[in-house]
């Protein structure tokens, strides 16, 4: 099933306007990528889609290359110092490294260093120079990175950066390529509060003004007058990164070691080897389908779905182990793909359960209370000192976690707590090790300390919810209150202020044409071409499993009207939060 | 997407203006491209890559004319034309077909080894040649897997005929059932019965189906080898195989243990009495690795 959302609307961008449009029959190139660029090419396109478009090899910029000077180069790169110069070296000597060069930059390219490139010997030899507009990585359908995880610390550090104001301009051009390619003009609002917020969004609509300058198709259609960008920090609901979550995804990327996407695990197939390493991403038609539902579920569905599958095929399973492929596979080898697909997800279920019932539920159930300020019955709760004592005395709870359970009752406090509790609650759980963790999220702007530096800082109002849930799921992010009321128009203007006032909506327009374009959306590929409003979401300092989750659930309920997209710079993990935060008051890594 | 070629052009000839040099500057280039040489290694690997993916594409041709002929074959009792194939003879020729593209791509797995052994494995060519055996080797198991897919279909197809047609003489059978009685070959349970023309027409036609079944089957237990080597194959790479990321990243951490292994030598080197007394080049011969 091929991946639709962003996905397929970047990776068609990319095939078809970078690779497919320099393809010539019977002519491999090869093809140049650089960090980023690399990390937006593998969200969206496969090693065989390439192939398939005449490109035989991808190279890494930045390191040193052979000459391969029979072939030309395809260059798809960020216009950056860095990657200029090193292409511009690819042509300095007397050997070119490559035939000629065609070079794809993902925004737009400063004069300086394209005044550069005109100059150097390179330019004799490009055939193609063009700005892509695509400088995010289309993480998931309704999800979208800008890949920096040290934004948390650029942003939210004790030190100040001098570099922020430039990094703000970064962003925001950013956050503007996605707007072109989805071709929004969204209104702009933000969270009122911290300052940045202000400042990105002023910033962004600076940036989309410029993009719909060159590109006025931008936000055309009656409905898209409706699209709403948002921006909001981190500091706005600390809870969702820190709470752990239930569903298939948040729980695998919390539990087990998931590095860039792929998890690896041991097990028997047909050939000698053991490891198997899978990519978790939408290719794989059962992890879309699994990723957002509750662990219980998953465990029965992926059995169930395998017992019909070896049923339909006439493959006789007992019962005694459905996840050792080898018998399977050895009499059906063409199922390879399946069976494959199935032992990968039984393995990633029975692994976060394993992880799970060493000591997590009891873990879960304190979270959840605290979180809700009520236990499953609906009981507000009256000493939440009583329940987190004995986790903090019990040694065989980890640090994180410890520290995981002392924020959510700081904030189940709402007012924040006396410096000699959290010193107490410090040493009960013996983690004076890693204690900046809890103090410096004030950095973000929550109230850590009562009558501290964010005195007067409370969590918002949350909406009634009535769907029925599991005991230990009841939580739902802040953000998906924020979308709720963003797409019934609820949203209040003094929280969240427009940067412009945005045109009042007109419900009478019903001819979706426009008198210089005619019919422009009738030409315009299906995944691009979405008639109905976007309500896209940037959070400040990282998005969390759950609210990405959160976006889905709200599209869905919208019966498809609206598409939720959300978005930060780069996605969290709790450990990788609770990471983030600690080194918030140090001095950076000169090295990474 | 902004086309900004026509500014760099103009960059170019502003640039141009300052400088008289560069007449010199495009001989230089095309005397440097024909110094040296191509890599006929390269050339090879590239034909050999799309050989390979024709036949494949081949294959899939093939599996086509077997849908075709699966089709007449369920709708016409009659034999197909002299100069159309049966699907027994197109499954002959896949299984054929395939088992040759998988010995090409054994050779392309083993030409890719020996260029790892003598020229390392940060070669550009012997690089290109993994990409193109792993894609390739892909290629080969989605084909693999339409072929089944398709004979699966026809098989499905023959079912419900025998189905209806059992139905037409008032013979209602349930899946399973049905399943049970033509692997064990008992459909002839009703001809007994078999009287007047609508019931010996079905009769035939049932007949018909189940032979095309039994055939069907030992076609695909004919290429269940081949099914299982293209397996094996995919297997051993990997899962991550297709992900860009995981291919450029694994070259990197190549040529940076190199890089490593390079400044020791040069370290090495230096400290050598014998070169530090006689002052060799020995760094710049380094540097040309």
């Amino acid at each position: 099933m091929a991946p639709s959302g962003l996905k397929a609307v970047v990776g068609e961008k990319i095939l078809n306007g970078v690779i497919k449009s320099v393809k010539k029959d019977g002519e491999w190139k090869v093809l140049i990528v650089d960090h980023m660029s690399m990390r937006i090419l593998s969200s969206c396109c496969k090693m065989s889609d390439i192939l398939a478009e005449g490109v035989t090899i991808v190279e890494d910029i930045n390191k040193r290359r052979e000459p391969i000077s029979s072939l030309e180069a395809i260059y798809l790169i960020s216009p950056v110092e860095k990657s200029v110069h090193a292409l511009i070296n690819d042509f300095k000597d007397a050997a070119f490294t490559y035939k000629a060069a065609h070079i794809f930059f993902t925004d737009t390219c400063p004069d300086g260093l394209f005044t550069e490139i005109g100059r150097a010997r390179v330019a004799k030899v490009i055939k193609t120079l063009k700005e892509i507009n695509v400088a995010f990585l289309p993480y998931e359908a309704q999800v979208f990175s800008l890949d920096d995880p040290n934004s948390l610390y650029s942003f939210y550090s004790s030190k100040p950066n001098k570099d922020k104001d430039k990094m703000i301009e970064n962003l925001a051009e950013q956050i503007a390529t996605l707007c072109d390619t989805l071709k929004e003009y969204p209104a702009i609002r933000y969270r009122k509060g911290p300052e940045d917020n202000a400042r990105l969004a002023d910033e962004v609509y600076q940036r989309l003004t410029a993009h719909k300058a060159d590109n006025p198709s931008m936000g055309e259609g009656a409905d898209k007058a409706r699209s709403q960008l948002l921006i909001v920090d981190r500091g706005f609901d600390p809870i969702s990164p820190i709470l752990h979550e239930l569903t298939f995804q948040a729980m695998a990327y919390d539990l087990l070691d998931i590095k860039q996407d792929i998890y690896t695990y041991q097990t028997t197939g047909i050939g000698n080897s053991n490891d198997r390493e899978v990519l978790l991403d939408e290719d794989d038609e059962l992890w879309v389908q699994l990723r957002h539902m509750h662990i219980a579920d998953v465990t029965k569905k992926v059995t169930e779905l395998l017992r019909t599958f070896c049923e339909s095929k006439r493959m006789c399973t007992d019962n005694a182990n459905l996840k050792d492929l080898s018998q399977m596979l050895k009499k059906m080898p063409q199922y390879q793909k399946e069976l494959s697909m199935y032992s990968t997800h039984l393995h990633l279920a029975e692994a976060c359960m394993k992880t799970f019932k060493g000591s997590l539920d009891k873990l879960c159930e304190v979270e959840q209370d605290l979180a809700m300020g009520a236990n499953a019955e609906g009981e507000p709760l009256k000493d939440a000192m009583k329940s987190i004592v004995p986790v903090l005395l019990n040694n065989e709870i980890g640090a994180y976690e410890k520290i995981r359970i002392i924020l959510l009752y700081i904030f189940h406090k709402k007012r924040g707590i006396g410096e000699e509790n959290l010193a107490k609650l410090i040493q009960h759980a013996n983690i004076q090790a890693d204690s900046n963790i809890i103090t410096n999220l004030q950095n973000l702007g929550c109230n850590i300390i009562a009558g501290g530096r964010n005195a007067e800082q409370t969590l918002p109002e949350r909406r009634e919810r009535t769907e029925s849930t599991y005991q230990l799921s009841r939580w739902a992010p802040i953000i998906k209150d924020v979308m709720e009321n963003a797409i019934e128009d609820k949203l209040d203007r003094k929280q969240w202020p427009f940067i412009c006032d945005p045109a009042p909506i007109n419900t009478t327009q019903t001819a979706v044409s426009s008198a210089r374009f005619g019919h422009w959306h009738k030409n315009k590929s299906p995944t691009e071409y979405r008639s109905g409003p976007r309500l896209i979401i940037f959070v400040i300092g990282g998005v969390s499993q759950s609210e990405m989750r959160s976006a889905y659930e709200v599209t869905r309920a919208t019966d498809g009207k609206w598409e939720v997209l959300i978005g930060s710079s780069h996605i969290l993990t709790p450990t990788s939060f609770l990471n983030d935060l600690k080194s918030l008051d140090q001095v950076p890594n000169p090295d990474c | 997407m902004r086309d900004r070629l026509r500014h760099l052009h103009q960059v170019q000839s502003d640039s141009e203006g300052l400088s008289s040099v560069e007449h010199d500057h495009l001989s230089v280039h095309e005397a440097a491209t024909a110094s040296s040489p191509p890599d006929p290694y390269l050339y090879g690997v590239l034909q050999e890559a799309q050989q390979i993916r024709l036949e494949i594409q081949q294959i899939q041709n093939e599996i086509s004319e077997l849908k075709d002929a699966n089709y007449q074959a369920l709708n016409k009792i009659s034999h197909p034309a002299e100069t159309e194939r049966d699907s027994n003879a197109i499954g002959v020729a896949i299984k054929h077909r395939g088992e040759a593209v998988l010995q090409r791509l054994h050779m392309m797995s083993a030409l890719r080894a020996e260029l790892e052994a003598r020229r390392g494995s940060s070669d550009p060519t012997e690089r290109i040649a993994q990409t193109q055996y792993q894609c390739l080797s892909n290629a080969l198991r989605e084909v693999m897997i339409s072929y089944n897919d398709t004979e699966m279909s026809h098989r499905e197809a023959c079912k419900q005929q025998i189905q209806r047609q059992m139905e037409v003489v008032g013979r209602e059978v349930g899946e399973e059932d049905l399943e049970e009685m033509m692997e064990s070959g008992e459909l002839n349970v009703f001809s007994t019965q078999v009287e007047g023309k609508t019931a010996r027409s079905a009769f035939l036609q049932t007949e018909s189906r189940q032979k095309e079944v039994l055939e069907l089957e030992k076609r695909i237990e004919g290429i269940q080898e081949l099914f299982l080597d293209v397996a094996v194959l995919t297997e051993e790479q990997g899962g991550a195989v297709e992900n860009i990321q995981k291919s450029v990243q694994n070259t990197e951490v190549i040529i940076q243990d190199a890089v490593v292994q390079l400044d020791r030598a040069t370290t090495f080197d230096k400290s050598n009495p014998f070169k530090k007394l006689f002052c060799c080049c020995s760094f710049d011969h380094c540097k040309i690795l």
